[in-house]
């Protein structure tokens, strides 16, 4: 098509030359025939065709010279203003090897690419090795945010076409060409996704490290030898630089995957050595705690006895509450060291919520607080650690229930956010609230606003949440409520563990005796 | 008669258990070693054993291991005073029928010991 209009141009042209060679050899043959007429009578007024005739073939003669001429003086001057343009760029990507920062590198080139070349788009493809693809790291003529949900596989067809075609200028048209229409239409695709008239593929000697793709302001408009025989030499000098930025932001990814590392490592190796503590704390303690409130229950529940005083009998049920409340501090202390091996499956959250519930419902409602729960849209099963799940929830509605003391509301909701595949646990109460210089507080360990709690909960909860990458957060209004919102990521069940994860059970933890189910104590 | 054998080095756990279950019309025996309960038992055959994990010399989980290999028909309680994953897993490996973890609750410990001797007895 556009072959076919180029020529028509060039025939229209020479119609056009043709014309106005006739005409001027007319005028002037016109002109020259009045002046000779003021001397002299002409000789060759019989034949009033000849002078226009003699003058045409004169002009046509002068014609070529002259147009010679012209287009040599019109051309110094353009190659000059392309030159410098040219001369701008070069200089420009040396100056580029100082910028380390791909972000920032390709910025630069993009917008100073298309302003001084005068184009319409202008998109830099870099590979992405983690995600094994080719992104869009920056844009001039179109919207950043649109360019950087480009992607090109490493099967796509353009680049492909690229690793045959080395380091060569590929022109989108001709490209398309060159093959049959299925593939020729994928290719198109891949060019039209980038906006791309042409593209220069980056090259440092055979590794291909990106492309700049970019369409001029002028659909009509080409390139000459000398415009390519120029990309290619700006396209070395940025392809290095280029190279370096991805090298720096690769070093930058593995050193913040090192470091991630670490933390890890030293997070564990601080939870090994509470565990150690906390294991000797727990053997050490809990057979003197045991003897203090196995005599005291003894007394408590003795047959056949006389009738214990009142007051001793208060003392008796101080003591056996006392000592488990000391013990839980070294179990709850366990069970945050302990949990990075805990056994995970399939749970869903949902039930977890809801045995909770009726965990503490013996106490809600004898304080006559009132408890809701609305579990909004489908929650996907999560892949975690059944008892760990229900520490979090039952450690927040206790805080909870602690908070209203009577009469009150509690509302708990489970929602889930498939676009970011997240979980929301969003517990809420009525109760005193938190004073704002306390609410960073709430999460440190043996923090505690009441006379007999440990303080361990939230630190708990917090310690458990974040092992599963999630994070959680507190508002509060005192007098009024707090709201605690827990985000989970949601981890994707691993295939070959869920069978084996599911015959692993735990058949006498679930019958867990005394310590964790509060209203027993009551009964004393 | 429903026996009992308690066994834990602490002697004052044995005794306050021993008060409690002896009121409840319980032959109590208690042991403070590994070797004197397996003397015990092998003495006396009690119904239940109610056994401590953390010992020294010999532990409760070698106890238990031999008890369940020559007493087989003898029931085992295991007593932890930290709820050890991996301790409670091996136990239940090894043929433990329960596991309590101290400070105890007596009034559930007294239930389950009830449950353990009427599953011995009812078949009978």
């Amino acid at each position: 098509m556009n072959l076919f209009l180029k020529k028509r141009r060039r025939v229209v042209k020479k119609i056009m030359v043709g014309v106005c060679l006739f005409a001027a050899g007319s005028l002037a043959s016109v002109l020259f025939a009045a002046a000779a007429a003021r001397w002299k009578h002409a000789s060759w007024g019989a034949l009033p065709f000849a002078p226009v005739l003699i003058m045409t073939v004169v002009c046509l003669l002068v014609y070529k010279p002259l147009d010679l001429l012209f287009t040599r003086l019109f051309k110094d001057y353009f190659f000059k203003k392309k030159s410098y343009a040219h001369m701008t760029l070069m200089n420009f990507a040396s100056d580029l090897a100082l910028i380390l920062d791909l972000g920032e590198l390709a910025n630069l080139v993009v917008n100073t690419f298309g302003e001084v070349l005068c184009l319409k788009t202008v998109a830099l493809l870099v590979p992405n090795r983690v995600r094994n693809d080719y992104e869009i790291a920056s844009a001039y003529g179109w919207s950043v945010s649109d360019a950087k949900r480009i992607r090109l596989r490493e099967d796509s067809p353009l680049i492909g076409l690229i690793r045959s075609e080395g380091a060569h200028t590929l022109v989108r048209d001709r490209a398309v060409r060159t093959l049959a229409w299925q593939d020729a239409n994928r290719l198109a695709h891949d060019f039209d996704s980038l906006r791309a008239g042409w593209l220069i593929p980056l090259f440092v000697k055979s590794e291909f490290v990106g492309a700049m793709a970019f369409s001029a302001a002028r659909p009509e408009a080409s390139f000459d030898e000398g415009d390519f025989h120029f990309f290619r030499e700006f396209a070395d000098a940025t392809a290095k630089c280029v190279r370096n930025a991805l090298f720096v932001s690769e070093l930058k990814v593995a050193n913040e995957e090192l470091q991630d590392v670490q933390s890890h490592l030293l997070q564990s190796t601080k939870l090994a050595a509470i565990e150690q503590l906390a294991t000797g704390l727990a053997h050490e303690i809990h057979n003197p705690l045991t003897i203090i409130s196995g005599k005291a229950q003894v007394l408590l529940l003795q047959k056949d006895r006389n009738r214990l005083d009142q007051r001793i009998e208060e003392v008796l049920k101080t003591i056996v509450k006392q000592t488990k409340r000391a013990a839980d501090i070294t179990r709850k202390l366990l069970m945050f060291s302990q949990g990075s091996g805990a056994p995970k499956e399939s749970l869903k959250l949902e039930q977890v919520l809801e045995d909770t519930i009726a965990l503490v419902s013996y106490q809600t409602s004898l304080d006559g607080i009132e408890m809701t729960r609305k579990i909004v849209n489908a929650i996907p099963p999560v892949y975690a650690n059944v008892h760990e799940m229900r520490e979090v929830f039952l450690n927040l509605i206790l805080n909870a229930v602690q908070s209203v003391g009577s009469k009150g509301k509690i509302h708990c909701e489970i929602h889930y956010q498939p676009q970011n595949q997240v979980i929301e646990i969003l517990i809420s109460d009525t109760g005193c609230g938190i004073p704002e210089d306390r609410l960073d507080k709430v999460f440190n360990p043996f923090y505690t606003t009441r006379s007999d709690g440990v303080g361990l909960g939230l630190f708990v909860t917090k310690q458990i949440v974040h092992r599963y990458g999630g994070s959680i957060r507190v508002e509060s209004r005192p007098g009024q409520g707090s709201l605690f919102l827990v985000r989970l990521p949601r981890e994707e069940v691993p295939a070959s563990t869920v069978s084996a994860q599911k015959s692993f059970a735990w058949p006498l933890l679930k019958e867990e005796p005394l310590p964790r189910e509060e209203p027993e104590l009551g009964d004393f | 008669m429903k026996t009992l054998l308690i066994v834990d080095d602490e002697f004052e756990i044995c005794d306050f258990l021993k008060t409690f279950f002896e009121e409840r019309e319980y032959q109590v025996r208690t042991a403070t070693s590994g070797q004197a309960a397996l003397r015990e038992i092998a003495e006396s055959r009690p119904n239940v054993v109610l056994l401590d994990i953390q010992m020294p010399v010999m532990d409760g989980m070698a106890v238990l291991k031999k008890i369940k290999q020559d007493f087989p028909g003898v029931k085992v309680i295991m007593v932890t005073a930290v709820e050890t994953r991996e301790k409670i897993e091996e136990a239940i490996r090894l043929g433990a029928d329960n596991y309590i973890t101290k400070p105890l609750s007596l009034e559930y410990l007294e239930k389950d010991v009830q449950e353990k001797i009427s599953h011995l007895t009812s078949p009978a």
